[in-house]
C-alpha cells in the first residue's frame, strides 16, 4: 500500500489505482501508451531531462482531426511560404518545462514531411512549416496528441508579429545601452580617481575619447526612441518626458564634445548613457507587458470553435461560423462550446455559464430558453435556432471589447510628466538667457579659463545650467519610489505589473468589487449537515453516489463527508443523472437485497414520491435510501473572512465601495449587508459591468476594480486599475494590472496602504529634485559652479532621491 | 611611453568588446533571445546527442530548401 509515482507523468497516486506493467506503474492508459511510444522511438532520454518535475497526463481528446484538413480551416489559419510549403501557428497545450519542448520539437523534426517546428517556451506558441504533399495537417496534430499534448490553431495576427518585432528591437537597444554604461562606469572610476589624485591632461583626453566612443551609439541608437517620442510629442504640441530626456542628453553630449575637442573642464558622457539606459529599461518592461497581453488574447481566441454543425431539412452539415445565418438550426453535443447565440428548440440539459456569470453551478435549460455563446453544454444533445449572427454573439462581442480596451487602456499621467512640461521650457529659457546676458553684458563673476573667448565662456556657462538641471533626479523621482513600493507590495503577495499603477492606486476614490470569487470564496460549502442514520454502509452508498457526479454540490459534500468518516466506494447500478435536480441509482448488496438510492434537491424527492419538509434559503441536498431520507445538507457560498475589514478600511479612507454581481437581487443584498457595502448592482452582465465602470470614469472617478472571472475581464480592462485574484482565469489575470497572489482581501487593504505611502514619497522626491534645482541653477547661471561641484552635485541629487525612496521600506 | 600603452589598451579593449556586442546583436536579430525561458533551459541540453540533433535540424531545413528548388527548375 502507499503512494506510488506514475512513471510517465510523475504524479503520485494510491498504489491501488495504478496500472501495473512489469516493474512500471502508470496512472492511466494514456501515460502507459506514451511511455512505450517514447521508449520504442528511442526518446526515453525525455525522462532524464524531465528529472523530478511532473507533467499532466495525456489529454483524452476525441474531437475530429478531419476538420484540420477542411477548406475553411485552411483559409483561416494556413499560410503558404515562399518555398511553396505550408505554415501554421499553433498553441500547444500541456507544456510544463523545457523537456516538453524538447520532446515536441524532436518528434516533429523526426517526422517525414515537417520542414521546421519551433516552439516558444514562454507562450507555448509553435510555428510549423510542412510539405503538404508528404503529410497532412491532421496527421501532424495526431502526432502531437500521440505523445500526450494537444494543439490548437490560432491566427497569428499582424499585432502579434509587431509585438515580437518591437520587443526584439527594444531588447537590442537596451542591451547596447547597458553594455556601454557598464564600460563607461569603468572609465569613470579612473577619471574620478584622477580628480582627487591628479591626472595628466593627455590621459584624461584618452578617457574622454573612450567615453565618447561608447556614448555615441547609446545616444543615437538606443536613445532614438526618445527622439522619436519627443518628435511626436512636439507634433501634437506636447513637451513630454521624452523631450526632456532627449534634449537634456543631447545638450550634455554636445557640451562634452566641446570639452573633448579642446575645451577645459569635465565631460559628462557618463551621465548621457546613464539617463538613456535607466529610462530605456523602464520602457522595455512596458513593452514586455503589452506582448504578454497579446499572447493571452490569442489563447482565448483559439478556444473558440470555427465551425458548427447545422441541420437543414434533416441533413447535417458543417459550416464556418461566419456563414451561419439567423434562423439556422444548430446542433451541439455534450461537452461542446456554444459558439453562436440562440434559442433551444429541442433537448434539455445543464449549461456551464461560469465564463459569463462567474457562477460555478450549472444552469438547467430547456425548450425556448436562450443560449449564450461561450457557455458549455455539459451533458446532452441540443438543437437550437440561431438568433444572433456570429459577430453580434456574446462571446465574439466580449473578445472584440477586450481587444478595444487593451489598446485604449486609460493612460495614467505621471506627476513628473506634468512637471516636466514647465520644467523643460524654463530650463531652456534660463540657459538661453544666461548665454545672452553673459555674452552681451560680459558679466564675469567666477572662474577664469585662460584664453577662452567671451563667446566660449558664455557658452560653457549656459551649458552648465542645462547640465546641472539635467533631469536625472527628476526622471528618477517617480520610478525609483514606485520600484521600491512595488517590491514591498510583492512581499505582501501583490504583483503590480507596472510601476505607474501604484500612483493610481493611491489616488483612487472608488473601489468596485465583484461578488462571486472576490468577496465570497466562489465555492459552495456545506453549512449544515444532518445525518439521521449513521450506519456506515448507508453512508458508503451516499459517498458512491456523490463520487459519480462532477457537480460542485456533490464534490463539496463529498469532501465534507470524507473529513468525518472513513468511507469506501461501492459499485452502484444504473446511475442516472437527472438534470439540475440530482441523481438516482440502485445497489444490490451481498444478500441480493436491492436499494433505491436518491440524492438531490427537494424537487427530485417529490418526483420520487418522497415527502420531506425542509425550508432553507440555501441550496439543499437530500439523500434517501428506499424512500427514507437519511441525511440533509445545506450549502452556501462563504464570504471571505477579511471582506468586511477591507470594506470598512476603504470607507474610512474616503473610498466609495460598490459591488457588482451577475447574481440575483436577494443574494446580492444579503452579501452586501453582511460586509457593509451600501451600493450594489445585481443582475448585471459582463458588458453591463464594463459600461458601469465607464460611467463612473466619465464622472471623473478613479476606479479600482477587483474581480476574478472571464465575466469581469471587460470591466477590469476598462477600469483605471484592475485587480485580479490569483486563482482567476488566464485572461482575467492578463488584462489586470495587479494580481493578488494569495487571494486574500487583506492584501488588497495593504495595497491601498502601501500605495498611499509610496505616493507620498514620490511627491517628496519631486520636491527634493526641484528644490535642488532651485538652489543650483542660480549658482550655475552666475558661473559659480566649478566642474568638480557640477560632477558631484549631479550624482548627489540622484542619491538623495534614491535614499529618500528607501525610507518607504522602514516602518511597516 | 606608459601613456601610449594605456591608449593602446583602451583601443584594443573597445574593439574586442564592440566585436562581442556585434555578435550578440547578430544573435538577437536572428531571434535567439526572443524566448527567454527556452534560452535559459536550452543550456541544460548540451549532450552530444542534442548537439547532433541541432545540426541535423539545420541540415534538414537546408535540404528541403534545395530539394524544392530542384523540383521547380525543370518546369
Amino acid at each position: 500500500m502507499g503512494n506510488v509515482k506514475c512513471d510517465h507523468c510523475h504524479l503520485v497516486f494510491d498504489d491501488d489505482v495504478m496500472i501495473k506493467d512489469n516493474e512500471l506503474n502508470f496512472c492511466c492508459k494514456g501515460c502507459q501508451g506514451v511511455y512505450h511510444l517514447l521508449k520504442s522511438d528511442g526518446l526515453d532520454s525525455f525522462y532524464d531531462k524531465l528529472g523530478n518535475k511532473t507533467i499532466s497526463p495525456p489529454l483524452d481528446v476525441h474531437d475530429d482531426v478531419i476538420r484540420f484538413d477542411t477548406k475553411s480551416f485552411e483559409d483561416t489559419f494556413v499560410k503558404n511560404t515562399e518555398d511553396d510549403y505550408k505554415q501554421i501557428d499553433l498553441i500547444i497545450e500541456g507544456i510544463h518545462c523545457a523537456a516538453c519542448i524538447w520532446l515536441n520539437e524532436k518528434v516533429l523534426y523526426n517526422t517525414n514531411g515537417i520542414i521546421s517546428a519551433d516552439i516558444n517556451f514562454s507562450n507555448n506558441k509553435a510555428k510549423i512549416i510542412w510539405n503538404d504533399e508528404k503529410i497532412k495537417l491532421s496527421e501532424i496534430i495526431l502526432k502531437i496528441r500521440s505523445i500526450g499534448y494537444n494543439a490548437y490553431a490560432y491566427d497569428a495576427t499582424v499585432a502579434d508579429e509587431k509585438a515580437v518585432k518591437s520587443k526584439r528591437d527594444y531588447f537590442i537597444r537596451m542591451m547596447v545601452a547597458i553594455f556601454a554604461s557598464m564600460n563607461i562606469m569603468m572609465l569613470s572610476v579612473a577619471k574620478y580617481t584622477g580628480f582627487f589624485t591628479g591626472i595628466e591632461d593627455e590621459i584624461k583626453t584618452y578617457i574622454h575619447l573612450g567615453e565618447f566612443i561608447l556614448a555615441t551609439p547609446v545616444l543615437f541608437y538606443s536613445g532614438w526612441i526618445f527622439y522619436k517620442g519627443a518628435y511626436f510629442g512636439l507634433k501634437n504640441k506636447i513637451l513630454n518626458m521624452d523631450f526632456l530626456v532627449s534634449s537634456g542628453a543631447t545638450l550634455t553630449y554636445i557640451y562634452s564634445l566641446y570639452i573633448l575637442f579642446g575645451g577645459k573642464g569635465e565631460s559628462y558622457f557618463d551621465s548621457v548613457t546613464m539617463i538613456i539606459t535607466f529610462v530605456l529599461v523602464g520602457k522595455y518592461l512596458e513593452v514586455l507587458g503589452k506582448k504578454s497581453a497579446v499572447d493571452t488574447l490569442d489563447k482565448i481566441k483559439s478556444t473558440i470553435p470555427l465551425e458548427a454543425t447545422i441541420v437543414e431539412n434533416g441533413v447535417k452539415k458543417t459550416l464556418a461560423l461566419n456563414n451561419i445565418n439567423v434562423g439556422d438550426i444548430v446542433e451541439i453535443r455534450s461537452g461542446e462550446k456554444v459558439c453562436i447565440d440562440g434559442r433551444i428548440i429541442s433537448g434539455e440539459g445543464s449549461f456551464d455559464e461560469s465564463s459569463l456569470t462567474g457562477e460555478s453551478i450549472p444552469i438547467y435549460k430547456q425548450k425556448n430558453d436562450l443560449l449564450y455563446s461561450g457557455t458549455i453544454n455539459n451533458d446532452s444533445l441540443i438543437r437550437y435556432e440561431v438568433t444572433k449572427s456570429y459577430q453580434d454573439s456574446t462571446l465574439n462581442s466580449i473578445v472584440t471589447l477586450l481587444e478595444d480596451s487593451l489598446s485604449s487602456k486609460p493612460e495614467i499621467e505621471y506627476k513628473a510628466n506634468e512637471i516636466s512640461k514647465g520644467f523643460t521650457v524654463s530650463i531652456l529659457t534660463l540657459s538661453l538667457l544666461t548665454f545672452l546676458i553673459w555674452y552681451f553684458f560680459g558679466i564675469d563673476l567666477g572662474f577664469d579659463y585662460d584664453g577662452a573667448s567671451s563667446f566660449e565662456k558664455s557658452f560653457i556657462v549656459a551649458i552648465s545650467v542645462i547640465v546641472i538641471a539635467c533631469p536625472c533626479a527628476l526622471a528618477l523621482a517617480t520610478p525609483i519610489a514606485s520600484l521600491i513600493g512595488i517590491s514591498e507590495l510583492a512581499k505582501k503577495g501583490l504583483l503590480f505589473k507596472e510601476a505607474k499603477f501604484v500612483e493610481t492606486f493611491a489616488k483612487a476614490d472608488t473601489l468596485v468589487l465583484d461578488k462571486t470569487g472576490t468577496i465570497t470564496k466562489g465555492e459552495l460549502k456545506v453549512k449544515k449537515m444532518r445525518i439521521m442514520d449513521k450506519n456506515i454502509h448507508k453512508l458508503n452508498l451516499l459517498y458512491s453516489l456523490l463520487d459519480a457526479s462532477t457537480h460542485p454540490i456533490s464534490q463539496s459534500i463529498k469532501r465534507e463527508l470524507l473529513k468525518k468518516y472513513d468511507l469506501t466506494l461501492k459499485d452502484l447500478e444504473s446511475v442516472k443523472n437527472i438534470q439540475a435536480k440530482g441523481m438516482i441509482a440502485k445497489y444490490k448488496n451481498v444478500d441480493d437485497k436491492l436499494f433505491h438510492i436518491v440524492g438531490g434537491n427537494l424537487e427530485l424527492m417529490k418526483e420520487n414520491n418522497i415527502h420531506y419538509n425542509f425550508d432553507s434559503l440555501n441550496s439543499v441536498y437530500l439523500f434517501a435510501i428506499n424512500k427514507r431520507v437519511i441525511a440533509t445538507f445545506e450549502l452556501a457560498d462563504e464570504i471571505k473572512e477579511d471582506a468586511k475589514e477591507l470594506v470598512l478600511d476603504a470607507q474610512n479612507n474616503g473610498l466609495d465601495v460598490i459591488m457588482l454581481t451577475g447574481d440575483n437581487n436577494s443574494v446580492a443584498s444579503a452579501v452586501a449587508s453582511k460586509v457593509g457595502i451600501k451600493n450594489y448592482v445585481s443582475n448585471i452582465d459582463p458588458i453591463g459591468k464594463a459600461d458601469y465602470i465607464k460611467k463612473l470614469r466619465d464622472e471623473g472617478k478613479v476606479v479600482v476594480m477587483a474581480g476574478d472571472g472571464i465575466n469581469d475581464s471587460v470591466a477590469l480592462a476598462s477600469s483605471n486599475v484592475s485587480v485580479a485574484m490569483g486563482n482567476s482565469a488566464d485572461i482575467t489575470i492578463s488584462v489586470s494590472d495587479v494580481v493578488l497572489l494569495n487571494n486574500s482581501l487583506k492584501s488588497l487593504k495593504q495595497a491601498f496602504k502601501i500605495s498611499r505611502r509610496t505616493y507620498k514619497f514620490i511627491k517628496q522626491n519631486l520636491f527634493i529634485s526641484l528644490f535642488y534645482n532651485l538652489v543650483t541653477i542660480p549658482l550655475a547661471m552666475a558661473g559659480l559652479v566649478i566642474p568638480l561641484v557640477a560632477a558631484l552635485s549631479m550624482s548627489l541629487s540622484s542619491l538623495l532621491v534614491v535614499a529618500n525612496s528607501m525610507r518607504i521600506k522602514i516602518k511597516d | 611611453m606608459i601613456n601610449d600603452t594605456l591608449l593602446m589598451m583602451l583601443i584594443v579593449g573597445l574593439i574586442v568588446s564592440f566585436a562581442i556586442l556585434g555578435m550578440f546583436i547578430w544573435g538577437a536579430k536572428d531571434g535567439q533571445f526572443d524566448d527567454g525561458d527556452k534560452m535559459m533551459d536550452g543550456l541544460l541540453f548540451d549532450s552530444t546527442d542534442d548537439l547532433n540533433d541541432a545540426v541535423k535540424k539545420e541540415e534538414k531545413i537546408e535540404e528541403s530548401k534545395k530539394g524544392q528548388k530542384k523540383s521547380e527548375s525543370p518546369e
